[in-house]
C-alpha cells in the first residue's frame, strides 16, 4: 500500500492511544526498574520448573515443568502478543540472570559480521521444533527443565563474550518467535513527536544517557541498534523500555496501531533495513508460518500414519530420519513450491518487474497473520482445554513437600470444553486468514498498481491453500504418541 | 577469604534445599517384592473408548491375594489432560476387574494404587502406548 494513500486526520480522536498516558501504567513504565520487577517474578517460576522438572513426578500432566511450559507459557504468550505486544520479552527472565553476571563479566567481543542476521535463529527456531518432536518434549519434565537450564546457559555464555543483546536479536528462537508474531500486535514502542528528535542532539535513545563528567553510560541507550525516530513496527524490539528511560524529552510511548500495517510498507527500518531485502528475515517468517502448521500436524492421528509409510518404503526404523524428511518437505519443499508458483504467476499476469526470489520474498511476510492465527489456535487449544490443570498440580507439588495447605489435589479440575474451545480456535484461522488476504492485497497495489488483482490471486491461493489444511488439522483426532520408532 | 566463606556457605544451603527438596517430593512405596501383579487389557490394542482392565495379585506362593482394594487411576503422557478414576472390583479370588475410559488417542499410563488387605500399600505404573482412535 502506498503510504501517501492512507488518509491523514489531526483530529485528537485519530491520535494514537498511548498506554504511557494511562495513570499508573504510564508511571510505572518509567520507573527504571519495572523489568527486574516483572522478571523477577518469572525467575522464580524458571527455578521452580526446573527443580520440579528433575525431582518431580516422572509424569507430565503431573509436573509443573511440562504444565506450565508447553500449556501456560505458550498459550499465555501468543494472547499477550495478539492483545497486547511483547511483553514477554520485556519480562524475559534470561536477561534478568544476564544483567546480573554482567555485573561480573564484561562482554569484551562484538558479534561477528557474518552472523548478524537472523539466518543462525532460523536453524535454532526449526532445531527446537524438531527436537520437540523427537524428543517429545511435552511428555518430559525431565527434558523440559534441562531444555529451560540450556537456555539460562546460552544467555549467559552468548552474551557474557558479545557485547549489547546479541542473544535476544541473533539467537534467541523464542524471541524470533516474539519479533514476528509482535508486527500483528496493536502496540509498539514509538516516539510522540518526530519534530522531537529532530531536535535532540544528545540520541540518548540509542547511545544512552552519560554522566557528564565520567561520560560513563547510566542508562542503556537501544541494545538491539533500533533507533527510534527510524524505527518502523516490532521487529527486533523487546518491549525493554531502555529507550524511553534513556529519552530526556519523555518522547516515547507504547502506542497503539493498526496490526500488520507494518508487514504493508517497506521503508528504510532502522537495525534491519528494508524488509524486501532481507532474505533471512523472510525465511524466518517462512519458517513462522510453515511451522506453525507442522507442529500442529506432529499432534494429529495422520502424522502417525506417514511416519509409518514413510518407515516402511525407506526401510528405516529410527524416527529422526523419518522426521527430518517431513520437515524438509514441510519447511523446504513445500514453501519452495508454492512460494515459487505464486512468484511466477504474478510475473507472468501481473508483470511485475521484480525476479522470483524478491517476489517471494516481498509477499512471504504477508502469510505471518496465517501463520500466527494458526499458532493462536494451537497454542490456545492447549492452554483453554487445561486451563484449570495448573491448581492441581501445584496443590500436589505443594502437598509433596510436606505442606499440604492447598488441600488434596483436585484432579478433575481442566478446563474448557473442547467443543467451545473449537469455536475460538475457527475464529483465530479466519482472522489470520483475512488478516494475510489484506496484507498482500496492499503489497499487491504497491507492487502493481495498475494490475493489483493479478498480483494478488496467486498469493490468495497459497493462503487458501495454507488454511484449508490449518482447518483440516483441527478437526483431525488429536494423538499424542511419545515414541513410534525407536528414536 | 569472608566472600569466599560467603560463597560456600550459600552454595552448601542451595545444595541442603536441593536435597530436601529432592527427599520431599519422592514418594515412598511399600516394598512390593512377595506381590506379583499382572494385568490383562482388552481389547488389545486398545482403542478410543472403554477397556477393560484385569488384574492378577499373588503373593510369593503364588496364591490369590483376596480383599485388597485397587484404585486406578488412567493419566496421558502430556498435560492438560484430566485423568479418570476408576476402582477395580474382585471378580473372582484374587482377579481384580475394572472399566477404564479413554478419550483420547495417543499413549497413556495407567497408574496403580493397591491397598492390600494387611494395609501395605502398593503403586504401579503400567504403560499404555498407542491407543488407536476411533
Amino acid at each position: 500500500m502506498n503510504p501517501s494513500s492512507i488518509p491523514v486526520l489531526d483530529t485528537p480522536e485519530s491520535l494514537p492511544f498511548d498506554l504511557m498516558r494511562v495513570p499508573g501504567l504510564g508511571q510505572l513504565f518509567r520507573w527504571r526498574y519495572v523489568r527486574p520487577l516483572l522478571q523477577a517474578p518469572l525467575l522464580v517460576l524458571s527455578v521452580v520448573m526446573i527443580l520440579h522438572g528433575l525431582f518431580g513426578p516422572t509424569l507430565a500432566p503431573k509436573n509443573l515443568a511440562t504444565t506450565l511450559s508447553w500449556l501456560h507459557f505458550r498459550g499465555i504468550l501468543v494472547l499477550v502478543l495478539l492483545c497486547a505486544g511483547n511483553f514477554f520479552c520485556l519480562a524475559c527472565p534470561f536477561m534478568l540472570v544476564r544483567q546480573a553476571a554482567r555485573r561480573f563479566l564484561k562482554p569484551q567481543f562484538t558479534w561477528p559480521r557474518p552472523l548478524r542476521n537472523k539466518w543462525l535463529s532460523v536453524g535454532l527456531f526449526v532445531l527446537i521444533l524438531f527436537t520437540y518432536e523427537l524428543f517429545d518434549l511435552w511428555s518430559s519434565p525431565w527434558w523440559t527443565a534441562w531444555l529451560i537450564v540450556a537456555y539460562f546457559l546460552s544467555v549467559l555464555v552468548v552474551d557474557g563474550f558479545f557485547k549489547h543483546a546479541s542473544f535476544c536479536k541473533f539467537v534467541c528462537p523464542i524471541g524470533q518467535f516474539n519479533f514476528v508474531a509482535s508486527v500483528l500486535s496493536p502496540f509498539e514502542v514509538k516516539v510522540r513527536e518526530q519534530d522531537v528528535c529532530t531536535r535532540c542532539h544528545t540520541k540518548d535513545c540509542i547511545r544512552g544517557r552519560r554522566e557528564s563528567i565520567s561520560d560513563l553510560v547510566t542508562i542503556r541507550g537501544c541494545e538491539l541498534a533500533l533507533f527510534q525516530p527510524s524505527k518502523v513496527g516490532n521487529m527486533d524490539c523487546t518491549f525493554c523500555l531502555d529507550c524511553v528511560h534513556a529519552c530526556p524529552h519523555d518522547n516515547i510511548g507504547i502506542m497503539s496501531r493498526l496490526p500488520a500495517s507494518e508487514l504493508m510498507v517497506d521503508p528504510l527500518r532502522s537495525g534491519i533495513g528494508y524488509f524486501s531485502r532481507r532474505k533471512d528475515i523472510a525465511a524466518l517468517a517462512i519458517v513462522f508460518t510453515f511451522g506453525a502448521l507442522l507442529n500442529a500436524f506432529g499432534m494429529v492421528s495422520p502424522v502417525y500414519a506417514v511416519e509409518t509409510w514413510l518407515g516402511k518404503i525407506l526401510h528405516v526404523s529410527r524416527e529422526a530420519p523419518v522426521l527430518g524428511l517431513i520437515f524438509t518437505f514441510f519447511l523446504i519443499v513445500e514453501p519452495v513450491l508454492l512460494l515459487g508458483l505464486a512468484a511466477w504467476l504474478t510475473r507472468a499476469w501481473a508483470r511485475s518487474p521484480r525476479a522470483l526470489l524478491p517476489l517471494a520474498v516481498r509477499y512471504s511476510y504477508g502469510l505471518v497473520p496465517l501463520g500466527f492465527g494458526m499458532w493462536l489456535a494451537h497454542y490456545c487449544f492447549h492452554f483453554l482445554t487445561g486451563l484449570y490443570t495448573l491448581i492441581p498440580v501445584t496443590q500436589n507439588a505443594i502437598a509433596s513437600l510436606g505442606w499440604p495447605f492447598l488441600g488434596e489435589p483436585r484432579w478433575t479440575l481442566t478446563g474448557l470444553p473442547a467443543n467451545v474451545v473449537q469455536v475460538i480456535e475457527i475464529g483465530f484461522l479466519v482472522l489470520g486468514f483475512a488478516g494475510s488476504l489484506l496484507v498482500i492485497y496492499g503489497l499487491a497495489e504497491d507492487d502493481s498498481p495498475e494490475k493489483p488483482l493479478r498480483a494478488f490471486l496467486p498469493w490468495a491461493a497459497v493462503c487458501l491453500v495454507l488454511w484449508c489444511a490449518s482447518l483440516w488439522l483441527m478437526f483431525q483426532p488429536m494423538e499424542m504418541r511419545v515414541m513410534l520408532m525407536s528414536g | 577469604m569472608a566472600r569466599r566463606c560467603r560463597l560456600r556457605s550459600n552454595l552448601a544451603g542451595v545444595v541442603c534445599a536441593v536435597t530436601l527438596l529432592q527427599a520431599g517430593c519422592s514418594r515412598p512405596v511399600a516394598s512390593s517384592a512377595f506381590v506379583a501383579i499382572e494385568h490383562e487389557i482388552s481389547p488389545e490394542p486398545v482403542r478410543v473408548g472403554s477397556a477393560t482392565i484385569i488384574l492378577k495379585l499373588s503373593d510369593a506362593s503364588g496364591k490369590p491375594i483376596t480383599g485388597a482394594h485397587a484404585a486406578i487411576e488412567t493419566d496421558m503422557s502430556h498435560a492438560g489432560m484430566s485423568p479418570g478414576f476408576a476402582e477395580a472390583k474382585e471378580a473372582e479370588a484374587g482377579h481384580y476387574r475394572a472399566l477404564l475410559q479413554f478419550p483420547m488417542a495417543g499413549d497413556w499410563v495407567i497408574l496403580l494404587h493397591v491397598t492390600l488387605p494387611g494395609g501395605t500399600k502398593l503403586e504401579r505404573q503400567i504403560d499404555v502406548k498407542g491407543v488407536q482412535p476411533e
